[in-house]
């Protein structure tokens, strides 16, 4: 009867937004964005693409609960000259270009492999 | 300041159902991410949806509407052999137009088994035994979608049924059903999950000290190859020094053994390691195995597609915030 929907751990609420953030008020060049709908998988990637930014001070991310479908993602940079958000997209780009160059990788390795190991194969 | 890292692959073998491969130059957090997709957001097609018109089997209807669901169906693109991505040929059913369902967002299957009327049709050996109602007995009404029966010939032929058994109908029983597939992902049920198998370990670097081991005796040496429990290590024929074998990193997981008879070999405490075996972190061996409902290269492919798909939406999302 209380069961949640099966959809609640990828699909957003009404009216929810993908992406909310929060200034940090004590902390100076920090912020917290929240992923709603987002768990690890994502959550590790960006803090790890984070932490190899010289610009970026801090990067942490949590996930509140196994039933609570949003990660936080903590950055703090380096200078008041640079934006988290900035980091932030700069991170995402170069993981989005990642995942293209590992999809060319990924079919040219998958080729390579039938050209040595399957000549002539039908269907294949 | 562009950080970007340009990872590589490396195929070890390829089979329909199973695929091993090389990641390297990356770290876990990419490898972690690729192996979380595979099992839980590569989207897949699977029975969500069950309308019965008769079942007297002993089965209830919503035990044989689970087993139904978990019957791997195969989405096969037109021209191909492959168990291919559905997700470029149809659309999720809650983003669908339409009314109810279409052709668009679900695949729609007949089932109709009677005993008595399939009895009499039966070889006299066979004759008033149970009837196996299986995956076979699902009609589908797209051409290019339908279950997977099995992974290999060899399993076909293991296999004491024609395809995946649901149900086994006695004299006079019924079973006649429509099954509605949809696609879906396995973060809403693991019906949907298109791996039986998705892992990745690190690959073993072994380094052997030479110096070091010009000290010890065959036997020594001998006694370190036979502390693993899987033999990573070997005596080269020519010289008696010790090296990794070729497939060491299919059999590197356990070392401990290795390192206790080392120290026990050890003049002084603080001498150096003759063999040390640490794992990589940049350096991954994947090993995918698929349920039949796809080729298991085509959910590694997948799985990168619904990456490189959620990046891009995770960017302008970010970008919108800016505003
Ligand atoms: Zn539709």
């Amino acid at each position: 009867m209380n069961a949640p929907e099966r959809t609640a751990a990828f699909l957003l609420d009404d009216g929810e937004e993908k992406v909310e953030y929060y200034a940090d008020t004590k902390v100076s060049n920090a912020g917290t964005f929240t992923f709603n709908k987002e768990d690890h998988t994502v959550g590790n990637l960006l803090r790890m693409q984070l932490l190899r930014d010289p610009q970026v001070k801090f990067a942490g991310y949590m996930h509140p609960h196994p039933l609570v479908h949003k990660i936080h993602l903590k950055i703090q940079t380096n200078t008041s000259q640079v934006a988290p958000a900035e980091t932030l997209s700069a991170a995402i780009e170069d993981l989005s270009n990642e995942t293209d160059h590992l999809i060319t990788q990924v079919t040219d390795a998958i080729d390579k492999w039938k050209k040595e190991n399957v000549s002539g194969m039908i269907g294949m | 300041m562009p950080q970007q890292r340009f990872p590589k692959v490396e195929v070890l073998s390829i089979a329909p159902h199973a695929i091993s491969f090389i990641l390297s130059e990356t770290d876990t957090s990419m490898a972690n991410a690729l192996r979380r997709i595979m099992i839980a957001e590569v989207p897949t097609i699977a029975i969500d949806l069950v309308e019965y018109a008769e079942n007297s089997s002993v089965l209830n209807d919503e035990y044989i509407a689970h087993r139904l669901g978990l019957i791997p169906i195969r989405y096969t693109p037109e021209g191909s052999m492959k168990g291919g991505d559905c997700h470029q040929a149809f659309v999720p059913h809650r983003e669908c137009l339409c009314y109810d369902r279409c052709a668009r967002c679900s695949v729609e299957f007949e089932l109709d088994v009677n005993f008595d009327k399939v009895n009499q049709t039966r070889p006299d050996q066979e004759r008033d035994l149970p009837l196996t109602v299986t995956s076979r007995d699902l009609m589908s009404n797209n051409i290019l979608v339908a279950p997977a029966h099995f992974l290999s010939e060899e399993e076909q032929d293991e296999s004491h049924d024609e395809g995946i058994s649901i149900v086994k109908l006695g004299p006079g029983q019924h079973l006649k059903l429509k099954a509605i597939a949809r696609m879906g992902i396995s973060k809403e049920h693991s019906k949907w999950c298109p791996v039986a198998v998705a892992t990745y370990r690190f690959w073993p670097i072994i380094t052997i000290n030479e110096e070091a081991c010009n000290m010890l005796t065959l036997e020594q040496k001998q006694e370190l190859v036979e502390a693993c429990p899987d033999r990573i290590l070997a005596l080269d024929e020519i010289t008696n020094n010790l090296v990794a074998v070729e497939n060491a990193y299919e059999m590197a997981t356990f070392t401990e053994d290795l390192k206790m008879a080392q120290e026990a070999m050890k003049k002084r405490p603080e001498d150096e390691d003759f063999v040390s075996v640490v794992h990589s972190t940049d350096r991954f061996v994947f090993s995918v195995e698929s349920t039949g409902a796809m080729d298991a290269e085509e959910i590694l492919l997948s799985a990168l597609r619904v990456l490189k798909d959620r990046l891009n939406y995770l960017a302008a999302e970010v970008e919108k915030l800016k505003d």
